[in-house]
């Protein structure tokens, strides 16, 4: 069958066709000898995005058949999807169509009227070379699964939870302790006003526990989980009978996992024994809703109390954002037991982003407690020595001390990440898939991240996170809709393939297996992305990104080159 | 007269930064030379050196390749693999006697309109001043 190319070169009103000189172009591209074996329509319009346009368009796509498709416009950004979608209303399969960018990327960035004639020619060529090399692909569509797993019963995973039941959606909790509630469950009382003491958390741990449409799973985590967004089937074990195993079904995944504290034996510069009276701040929390006071080892009431803020922020490399705030909390509840307590409060910086957080403090530095800047820190026993910010150094004795240790990933995350196939950043936390402008979702579709698993956050950022991922999953994985993965996938030539696995590697969403039988790498499309990195990186040419193949790419290179 | 020579660089540019950072200076109606041909990929880690090799002896005098900032890959890491293979590809381009100055790889992210123009018109009066390429007509594979 021979080609029919349909060339349409939109004006744009005056913003294309002010700028090149558009029956040059036509009279140009007409009259190429190369072209002569393919028929070429080609015509011009004022504004081909328009009601007007794009019913031109879809007129003259279906009554000249044509095998191909380029329209010469404005940035794809702008209008690829438009033109697409008219293609997708007639019989040409869209990947047979393609946009030049003649405005941004020529128009308007050439003054001189015939230089941007020349180079609109030169891009237009480029596309009618590239066009006949395309194939049509087709868009594949799967059925999904709207359940979802939710890995740790923290807040973060609690409030997930909730509010995808609240719109009757299926979950799965899964929480490796006998408790649900994580470290939230803890506390004496929350940040930031205090007046709000822990019964809110214990009310959404009654209303996890009673919703009929989450299934709780305790002393539960994931044994295995492979798949894809919609359709994971995921194994659980239970911790204590790794025998007794739960299959399910998923269409997303939530990492809830958590923190823990950094274990400050790791630091040189804290020694202490079990028989000191130096306590985390998280076992201060525990003792203070247990007893309701903070007791010495002796059961007698500490005189003195030194809090120490940045346990590990040096040696992390980074700030745990939330201790200074509990530090300034563990120090009310200390004021409010007694008043003959004496509180020195070390800090390096203190760290108060909320906007209650300044209100606090004041309230406190009115109080007689001592705050203190140093420089650095060493604790023997009960006994400290530091530096101030003027450089001296001194030593006081107290009788008990309390440490903010630094918020590290929870025990497990390493392999948590492994088996999903999802990444841990240089912190050790997750990685979200875009610090900036995806921050709760991951490298792979469908596994998302939330709360201090994400790294150091206080309760309401890890519900904000939770609702933010509620409502993602809720409006990405609707129960009866076909999800469409990419279409624009690599794929392995098994003739070229060496069976090296230089390109497993690199693919960051783990998109390629190996195939032990035929001995050679496969790509499992409904994970992949299209990114073409194996492309770069295989050193046979044995893998073809679709749609940005090599004799793709060279076809409109050539163009460049005469 | 002779005609002043105007370089042919392809240009390739990840679809998420660099290419977008290209369209922003033609919204700010910047200007560079039209030495410049844009090849749209989904990531810069999708070039693969033998490629550009190819470019290179087909006649292109300079290849210019645009990524995103490092850490901000649409693919999470696609552009530190550009960074190894282009590093090894200029060692390559040296081992060869070819001038690897004529190979440039460059973070533009998608707000960078005006560095994108600044470094299409920089490498451009590179490129001028190594002059043509002519491994075209001297090296055959
Ligand atoms: C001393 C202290 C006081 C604090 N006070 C406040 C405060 O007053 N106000 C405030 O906003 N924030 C406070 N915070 C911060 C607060 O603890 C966190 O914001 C909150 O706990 C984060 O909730 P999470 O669900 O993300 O993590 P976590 O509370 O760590 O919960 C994670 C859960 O997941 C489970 N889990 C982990 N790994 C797995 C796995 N592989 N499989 C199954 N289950 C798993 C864990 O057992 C745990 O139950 C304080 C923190 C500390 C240390
Ligand atoms: S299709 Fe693009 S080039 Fe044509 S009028 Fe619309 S915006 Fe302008
Ligand atoms: S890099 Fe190429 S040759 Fe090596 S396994 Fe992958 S596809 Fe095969
Ligand atoms: S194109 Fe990207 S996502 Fe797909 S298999 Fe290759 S490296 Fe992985
Ligand atoms: S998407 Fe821009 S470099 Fe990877």
């Amino acid at each position: 069958m021979g080609e029919k190319i349909g060339i349409y070169i939109c004006e744009c009103g005056p913003n294309i066709a002010n700028k090149v000189y558009i029956d040059k172009i036509i009279e140009k591209i007409s009259s190429i000898e190369a072209y002569k074996n393919k028929e070429l329509v080609i015509k011009n319009h004022k504004l081909l995005c328009s009601i007007d346009g794009k019913k031109f368009l879809e007129e003259e796509i279906k009554q000249n058949e044509f095998t191909h498709l380029v329209i010469a416009a404005c940035s794809p950004k702008d209008h690829e999807s438009t033109f697409i979608n008219i293609c997708k209303k007639t019989h040409l399969n869209p990947y047979l169509f393609r946009i030049v960018n003649i405005r941004e990327q020529c128009a308007w960035i050439i003054s001189d009227r015939d230089e941007a004639t020349e180079k609109a020619i030169q891009y237009i060529r480029g596309s009618i070379n590239r066009v006949s090399y395309q194939s049509p692909l087709e868009e594949k569509k799967l059925d999904s699964n709207p359940d979802v797993l939710v890995i740790g019963g923290g807040i973060a995973g609690i409030e997930t939870a909730l509010s995808l039941a609240s719109k009757k959606r299926k979950v799965y909790l899964i929480e490796k302790t006998s408790k649900l509630g994580g470290k939230s469950a803890k506390f004496r009382k929350l940040l930031p006003r205090q007046n709000c003491n822990t019964d809110v958390i214990q009310k959404k741990l009654l209303d996890v526990e009673e919703n009929n449409h989450i299934q709780i799973f305790k002393e539960t985590e994931l044994e295995k989980a492979i798949g894809f967004f919609g359709n994971f089937e995921v194994i659980l074990k239970n911790v204590k009978d790794n025998n007794l195993k739960t299959e399910l079904r998923v269409g997303a995944i939530i990492v809830a996992s958590g923190f823990k504290q950094l274990n400050t034996s790791e630091l040189p510069k804290y020694e202490y024994t079990q028989d000191d009276d130096v306590y985390t701040s998280l076992e201060i929390e525990e003792m203070c809703s247990q007893n309701g006071k903070v007791l010495l080892k002796s059961g007698e009431e500490p005189r003195s109390i030194a809090l120490i803020h940045c346990v590990g922020r040096e040696e992390k490399g980074y700030c745990s954002q939330i201790c200074c705030n509990y530090m300034l909390k563990i120090a009310q509840y200390l004021e409010q037991q007694s008043s003959d307590i004496k509180i020195k409060e070390f800090y390096r910086d203190l760290c108060l982003p909320n906007k209650d957080d300044q209100f606090f403090l004041e309230n406190l530095q009115n109080s007689a407690i001592d705050f203190i800047r140093i420089k650095d820190i060493e604790i023997k026993g009960n006994k400290i020595k530091y530096i101030g910010t003027d450089d001296t150094k001194k030593e006081i004795e107290v009788d008990m001390l309390i440490l903010a240790p630094a918020m590290e990933a929870e025990d497990g995350a390493t392999e948590l990440a492994e088996l999903l196939n999802i990444q841990l950043d240089e912190t050790g936390f997750f990685q979200e898939a875009h610090q900036k402008l995806n921050p709760i979702a991951t490298s792979t579709d469908g596994i998302f991240i939330v709360g201090a698993a994400r790294g150091p956050s206080g309760i309401s950022e890890s519900i904000l996170q939770a609702q933010a991922v509620g409502g993602e999953i809720l409006t990405q994985l609707i129960p009866g809709e076909k999800i469409v993965p990419e279409v624009k996938v690599s794929e392995v030539l098994e003739a070229l393939c060496k069976g090296c696995q230089t390109c497993l590697n690199v693919c960051t969403y783990g998109a390629i297996y190996f195939d032990e039988d035929r001995g050679i790498s496969v790509v499992n499309e409904a994970i992949c992305r299209g990114c073409g990195n194996c492309m770069g990186s295989c050193p046979s040419g044995a893998i073809r990104s679709k749609h940005f193949t090599n004799p793709q790419l060279y076809q409109e290179m050539v163009e460049a080159l005469r | 007269m002779e005609r002043e020579f105007l370089p042919k660089i392809v240009s390739f540019l990840c679809k998420w930064c660099s290419y977008t950072g290209a369209d922003l200076a033609g919204i700010n109606r910047l200007q560079y030379p039209t030495s410049i041909l844009p090849i749209k990929v989904m990531c810069s880690s999708r070039v693969d050196p033998v490629f550009v090799i190819k470019a290179y002896l087909r006649g292109a005098d300079g290849v210019l390749i645009g990524g995103c900032h490092p850490g901000d890959c649409h693919y999470q890491d696609g552009n530190y693999h550009t960074r190894r293979r282009v590093a090894i590809l200029k060692r390559v381009f040296e081992l060869l006697g070819l001038e690897e100055g004529r190979i440039r790889l460059s973070w533009i992210s998608a707000s960078e309109g005006p560095k994108f123009a600044r470094v299409c018109n920089e490498f451009t009066e590179v490129i001028k001043s190594l002059g043509e390429n002519t491994t075209k007509t001297t090296i055959f594979l």
